[in-house]
């Protein structure tokens, strides 16, 4: 499984970094970086916070 | 004893003074509420209400969002919060860029600078909330960066102010209402035509300048209609709201004193209590949407063709969701389900950046101004709404 952003959503709330900054970074010009977009049993959890949280929905997990 | 009869009447006056009790009920006992006589749906559960937000493909902001228009045969004016995708998405993108926490940034010292004005000539003995203090700065900041002349940023408030009021009973504009439209829109119309003519560094300058793909895919400019309903939303939807967070804010701080004792003790709350604020009185009550098919909540199936109440004040308080959702509570673990009090989803609130700082600043400098306060309980007056609710009197006394 893997993260994908809609980047067409995003609106830089940052919400995700504030749950899993090793996986979602927003640089200083708003852009969302996915820095590692390999869903493991160690993150998935988080990042299905995140993906819940995101108030633009723009996160979700895709199968490979 | 049989209980009354289950109604939600969003235009009674009971409706108006405690919207709460009644979608308690409608919780427990209608979570798939119908009406057959003005024949709309309802939903008041957090489960419910979150995944008609997501599904805007069935629950379409086309039609507009309150009863009336969603039921009118004339379709909406153009603006993004009556639209689906893909024009939404165009539209949107068209300034959201202004908008993210990072870009708000720039608004700070503005926000700052109108706070401390506003307060710094209140009356501690006789200072009303609402229209000393949340009523006049929040529309100064949005219309500045719309780019509305000084002169005329109040007027813009007071328009929608006229436009919005409902008596009890009534669901469409009133006479008044209908003028206040018209005046604002004549207000943009001319304003637009002065950008146009001499664009400055502000929003609707760019939007004069900004391109969207029409339906064929080929670029197009905006037209002077669509430009004035964007600045008649932004105008609206960026003042009014924090107006009444404010007010009700202050209302529920006397209501529980040792909430606003935490943040006497800690300002580092203040993030934490604005998320709070926003759960447990926010001022958007619900947004109305249309079946564009039949729609699947958790709660059931509703038929397409329906106008149905997004109730997001009654699911920010469905215990379902938040332990002890009746409770404020500052300290609440925000992380147990999604705060609707911004929305979710597509239509999620453009300016929420702006109004988390907005709210955010204005709580630091009333801790200041009004460290031991009392409301006058007698002097509170409600504002009779659609969408949203709070009130328009919160007249207070600043203890020494």
């Amino acid at each position: 499984m893997k993260v994908s952003v809609d980047f067409g959503l995003c609106e830089a709330n940052g919400i995700c970094m504030g749950i899993i900054p090793e996986v979602f970074e927003l640089d200083d010009q708003d852009y969302l970086h996915v820095l590692n977009d390999e869903v493991t049993p160690e993150n998935e959890a988080q990042i299905r916070d995140a993906v819940r949280q995101c108030p633009r929905q723009a996160i979700s997990i895709v199968d490979d | 004893m049989t209980q009354a009869e289950l109604v939600f009447d969003p235009f009674s006056e009971e409706y108006f003074n405690n919207p709460f009790d009644i979608y308690r009920r409608m919780r427990e006992e209608a979570p798939l509420y119908y009406d057959p006589k003005e024949d709309f749906y309802a939903l008041s559960r957090h489960e419910d209400v979150e995944a008609a937000l997501k599904d805007f493909e069935s629950f379409s902001s086309s039609r507009g969002c309150d009863l009336a228009m969603v039921k009118g045969s004339e379709p909406p004016q153009k603006s993004i919060i009556f639209m689906d995708p893909p024009e939404h998405r165009h539209m949107r993108s068209l300034l959201n860029k202004a908008f993210t926490p990072r870009a708000i940034q720039a608004q700070r010292a503005t926000v700052i600078e109108l706070i401390e004005k506003y307060l710094s000539e209140a009356d501690p003995d006789n200072f009303d909330v609402v229209q000393d203090f949340s009523g006049p700065f929040p529309v100064e900041v949005i219309t500045r960066m719309a780019g509305v002349p000084e002169e005329y940023r109040q007027q813009v408030r007071h328009w929608i102010d006229t436009s919005l009021s409902r008596e009890p009973g009534q669901v469409g504009y009133s006479e008044a209402g209908m003028q206040a439209n018209v005046d604002t829109a004549m207000f943009y119309y001319n304003l637009v035509q002065q950008r146009r003519a001499e664009p400055q560094d502000d929003m609707i300058s760019r939007l004069i300048a900004a391109e969207i793909p029409d339906d064929e895919g080929n670029l197009r400019r905006l037209d002077d209609i669509e430009i004035c309903g964007f600045a008649t939303l932004l105008g609206g939807a960026g003042a009014e709201t924090v107006t009444k967070l404010m007010g009700t804010t202050m209302v529920n701080f006397a209501r529980f004193p040792d909430q606003w004792q935490k943040l006497l003790d800690d300002r580092a709350k203040i993030p934490a209590a604005v998320e709070e604020l926003l759960r447990y009185e926010g001022p958007v009550q619900y947004n109305v949407r249309f079946t564009l098919r039949e729609a699947h909540v958790p709660s059931g199936t509703i038929p397409a063709g329906k106008p149905v109440f997004l109730l997001k004040a009654s699911a920010n308080r469905d215990a379902d969701a938040f332990t002890d959702a009746d409770t404020f509570d500052i300290d609440r673990d925000r992380a147990e389900a999604q705060n609707l009090g911004l929305g979710y989803g597509i239509h999620s609130c453009l300016g929420a950046a702006l109004a988390r700082m907005e709210t955010a600043i204005a709580l630091e400098h009333l801790l200041d101004f009004m460290p031991r306060y009392e409301v006058k309980w007698e002097g509170l007056r409600r504002v009779h709404m659609q969408n949203v609710a709070g009130y328009s009197h919160v007249p207070v006394k600043v203890l020494r």
